[in-house]
């Protein structure tokens, strides 16, 4: 590969990109489109109803949301960019490639979107009486743009399951109105909406203590809730139907890991059980029962956490192999890159290995080919970690898994390399996974300082 | 370098459409940058200086100027995109390159940024905290938020100098010499220049009184004089000689800075207050020659590489060629098999060793000193089936399967035992022995066989070190022919060893008393096979 290789050590890419999305998921979805958007039906509500208490709630939730949104879902996300573009340059730059348009149309939206926010936060109390009404447009037209943002992003990360035809025509549209488009965005609204009267139902209960105004705005919020969670449910069925099912077959691995996949009931169990009491609380927030809303409201909000990650986990796991189905694979290698580099070797045309290492001996060979290959996914002493996978398996054992690695795990890429690398990598692997080698958890496979 | 090249899907745009783009936004976002550092910087100074000075809340600037902090935070912020996009189109191999020789201080900036981010805007906000307790979170939050751009900065020297890459990583992946001086220098201009234009920014719309501008001007002017020092300085640690082109650019901004200079000489002098509608155009008229001439530097460097990066990847992609549509027909195919049923995972999960008629003979068979097991001749249980298929067996090549649900196992084990019998108890003998020939395998059992195996079957206290361990005859057995097989021939790879020098007879009797063992009630489904 023509860029150096880092790794996270101890978390690995994978996770640490995921600790950022998640987080940035929860607050863009949760709080950018869902929150805002019942802030500026809030502040409508009290403008129609005359209610001061309407008004204030929608204000005060807003410049708790706006600090947030602005100050970690904004930074998260570009967080997203930034960590991939260390760990994954070929992946992130190649993408960046295909979706030029979308991507430098949502920085337009995007900057629109940071105005229109705080146009709308910092006019509050300047734009009143006759000029409410312009205030509360000022609001929606946030949320136009917000939306904007994920009708845009859903593309790329649909392409990245879903890529349809883009492999054979390479042709913008196909790559973003591929097949999950339109089902995905229709779900991340439905998120959106439901986490959003989570974390409304959530404000409203710690900061309001006037009983007739809770229980009305715990109705209002319990309708929607209840209406976005249906949404969310019907739509998660339709998104799972477009996947392919020779993807989809592993969503239950993505969830349950090697940890629990040989207990399989307790992920219908466990997703089940954790909708059901979303629902509850959806209800019991629309009769009015505080004290049940109470209980739930934390719970709640680990729980719609949880199905964020949960949904994110399956959607990047699921995809296994590819980075961009049908171009590259996850170790960020070309589909037809592979036969080239079986033939002629992978070290031969590793420039950062040949410029680096002083020593081509087993060991930095073995690691350069690790890092090259199972990098993006494994790492040495961490999470995921390929001494503890291939612990108890013979050399020659390890160097036949190496040759299958595609086929016998449908989710892993094939190694790439000639007979005789898949040999050294194997004696590394051996080696690391006798204890005979210790590396610690390193971040950088180059550089030949191991014995 | 000759050998690197650059990304083998085409740029979306012409190179001169992707360089303007790059300069006119990265010109929009530098404006936040500068003026959300300025801000930063300014308010943490007069909150000290209001505390020391004693003011009463209501006049204290330092509120007003952390007021505005949240809308350049979040235009820096949303502004930088374009920039970072442009700049990874334009000239992906080198800014890659720079950001992952300095991957974990680019990570860090995201912690950086939230943490400063949280911190100014809660400050901002009127949320109370004890002025200690304010002065502490204000300076950790202008300490990390000041590491930020000086990440940034020594980002692009690393992308900007490929020569020293390699000097670079035997280094310690730390920028060092000369190329930290440059740093050095780079960083620290633009942190005079986020004081000038912040204290410039708040000079005309946080200051309320002639004392406050007075204060804010002396930043002004203090930060010009400051630039002057640290460009002159900056200037002469450029690593290449700055052509004609940069240098007339540079001389504009100069020109700049003296007509700024001058007019707030003549403003002092007349005790009167700047005008806005003369110092915006002149800042503007500083920034952008500065700009242009940092980017006339860097397209020196970048041009020349880039384009023979650009050539390498015309030369790789030729010879990728061929094989794209061998690639794209096996993506296909690879899509159209769903690992859902024990069939497709056996062909292709297992097959390759224990091969396609599951007789132990697969293709890579020839490569293990143990060789794969004949499937089809294994008689065993459900949970024990299960218990090899999650756990491995410890010292072969055969690896754990957990990465196939209990769902995936079960149907694969439904097909094996379709197919191969493998939960039935083993078949009676297929010829007949003598009572002699038993007493005397009995015999061989007790003394040789049971050293390892154990009397039970189930493996002796000496058999649990070995790798990998004798199988559990009491649920776990092989068909009378297979199991034969191993006596006579040993199981290569392992401790058994060959029996050939017994008997037929006595070896066949040695297959009964082992498939004797086996408990009935263990067997999956209690199936008896004739």
């Amino acid at each position: 590969m023509q860029f150096p290789i880092f790794q996270v050590p101890h978390l690995g890419n994978g996770m640490t990109i995921a600790l950022d999305a998640v987080l940035h998921v929860i607050i863009s979805h949760g709080l950018a489109i869902g929150a805002i958007t019942l802030i500026v039906i809030s502040e409508y509500m009290g403008f129609k109803k005359s209610s001061q208490d309407w008004e204030n709630f929608a204000k005060d939730f807003l410049k708790f949301t706006i600090i947030i949104t602005t100050g970690v879902g904004a930074v998260t996300g570009v967080g997203i960019w930034l960590i991939t573009s260390a760990l994954s340059p070929l992946g992130i730059g190649s993408m960046l490639r295909v979706f030029f348009w979308p991507w430098f149309i949502e920085w337009m939206i995007f900057t629109s979107e940071v105005i229109f926010l705080l146009l709308y936060y910092f006019t509050w109390d300047k734009w009143t009486s006759e000029r409410k009404k312009q205030h509360i447009y000022l609001g929606a037209g946030y949320t136009i743009f917000a939306l904007s943002s994920a009708f845009l992003i859903t593309g790329i990360l649909g392409f990245m399951l879903t890529s349809d035809g883009w492999p054979w025509d390479k042709s913008i549209l196909s790559a973003f109105f591929n097949p999950s488009y339109l089902p995905q965005l229709l779900l991340r609204i439905g998120i959106a909406l439901a986490l959003g009267t989570v974390f409304s139902v959530a404000f409203l209960l710690f900061t309001r203590r006037e009983s007739g105004f809770r229980k009305e705005a715990l109705n209002f919020f319990g309708k929607v809730a209840l209406l976005s969670l249906s949404a969310t449910v019907i739509f998660t069925w339709w998104y799972f139907s477009v996947v392919p099912s020779s993807f989809k077959t592993h969503a239950k691995f993505a969830a349950l890991t090697s940890h629990f996949s040989q207990q399989p009931e307790i992920f219908w169990i466990a997703n089940i059980t954790a909708a059901f009491l979303l629902f509850v609380l959806a209800l019991s927030a629309m009769r009015g029962s505080t004290l049940l809303v109470k209980i739930l409201i934390l719970p709640a909000i680990l729980i719609s956490m949880g199905f964020v990650s949960e949904f994110e986990r399956i959607r990047e796991f699921i995809r296994g192999p590819y980075l961009m189905p049908g171009y590259m694979y996850a170790n960020q290698v070309l589909l037809k890159e592979t036969p080239v580099l079986d033939k002629e070797g992978l070290l031969k045309n590793a420039y950062w290995y040949n410029s680096i290492t002083k020593r081509p001996d087993v060991v930095n060979q073995g690691a350069y080919l690790f890092a090259q290959n199972c990098s993006a996914c494994h790492t040495i002493g961490g999470i995921n970690d390929i001494a503890k996978r291939v612990q108890g398996r013979t050399e020659d054992g390890i160097f036949v898994i190496l040759g299958h690695t595609h086929d016998m795990v449908p989710f892993m890429p094939p190694f790439s390399g000639t007979e005789q690398e898949r040999r050294v990598m194997a004696s590394f692997l051996y080696k690391l996974s006798t204890g005979r080698l210790k590396m610690g958890a390193p971040s950088r496979f180059t550089p030949g300082r191991w014995e | 370098m000759n050998s690197l090249f650059d990304i083998m899907l085409s740029k979306p745009l012409p190179d001169a459409w992707l360089r303007g783009l790059l300069f006119a936004s990265f010109t929009l976002h530098m404006v936040f940058v500068l003026l959300t550092l300025g801000t930063a910087i300014l308010s943490v100074y007069y909150f000290i200086d209001a505390r020391w000075t004693g003011k009463p809340e209501e006049l204290r600037m330092d509120k007003r100027i952390l007021k505005t902090f949240m809308a350049h935070k979040s235009l820096a912020v949303v502004l930088g995109v374009a920039p970072l996009l442009l700049i990874q189109i334009g000239f992906t191999v080198p800014f890659f390159t720079g950001v992952n020789l300095l991957a974990p201080l680019w990570m860090l900036v995201i912690v950086f940024l939230v943490v400063a981010f949280l911190s100014f805007d809660a400050l901002g906000h009127k949320m109370y905290v004890h002025p200690y307790l304010h002065l502490v979170f204000g300076i950790i939050a202008l300490l990390l938020l000041l590491a930020v751009p000086a990440v940034f900065v020594g980002i692009l020297v690393v992308a900007e100098n490929p020569e020293k890459w390699l000097t670079i990583i035997s280094s310690g992946y730390k920028l060092r010499g000369s190329l930290a001086l440059h740093w050095l220098f780079r960083y620290l201009h633009v942190l005079g220049a986020a004081v000038v234009f912040g204290a410039a920014f708040h000079y005309f719309f946080s200051a309320k009184d002639e004392t406050e501008k007075r204060s804010l001007l002396k930043w002004i002017i203090a930060g010009i004089l400051l630039q002057i020092i640290l460009g002159t300085t900056l200037y002469s640690s450029l690593l290449e000689k700055p052509d004609y082109i940069t240098n007339a650019s540079l001389f504009i901004g100069v020109v700049g800075v003296a007509l700024l200079l001058w007019i707030i000489y003549l403003n002092v002098g007349k005790k009167s207050t700047l005008d806005i509608r003369t110092v915006l155009p002149l800042l503007m008229l500083i920034l952008i020659p500065m700009l242009l001439a940092r980017q006339f530097i860097q397209y020196k460097k970048f041009l020349p590489l880039e384009k023979q990066l650009q050539a390498n990847a015309q030369a790789y992609q030729k010879e990728l060629q061929p094989y794209s549509q061998e690639a794209l027909n096996k993506y296909k195919d690879d899509l159209k098999v769903v690992y859902d049923n024990g069939e497709t995972i056996y062909s292709k999960s297992c097959a390759f060793c224990h091969g396609e008629k599951a007789d132990g003979i697969g293709p890579e068979a020839k490569n293990l000193t143990i060789p794969p097991e004949d499937i089809s001749a294994i008689r065993t249980t459900r949970t024990h089936l299960h218990k090899i298929l999650v756990e491995g067996v410890s010292g072969s090549a055969m690896p754990y399967f957990t990465f196939f649900d209990r769902y995936k196992i079960d149907s694969l084990i439904d097909y094996l035992d379709k197919k191969y019998h493998v939960l039935s108890l083993p078949e009676p003998l297929p010829v007949k022995i003598s009572d002699t020939a038993l007493q005397q395998a009995q015999k061989i059992y007790n003394e040789t066989c049971s050293g390892c195996h154990g009397m039970d079957g189930r493996g002796s206290a000496l058999s649990k070190g070995f790798q990998p361990q004798p199988p559990d005859f009491t649920v776990y057995s092989l068909s009378p022919k297979r199991a034969f097989d191993v006596i006579t021939k040993g199981y290569p790879g392992t401790a058994m060893p060959s029996f050939s020098n017994l008997p037929e007879e006595v070896r066949w009797s040695l297959v009964k008393i082992i498939n004797d063992k086996r408990i009935p009630e263990l067997t999956g489904r209690g199936k008896i096979r004739k």
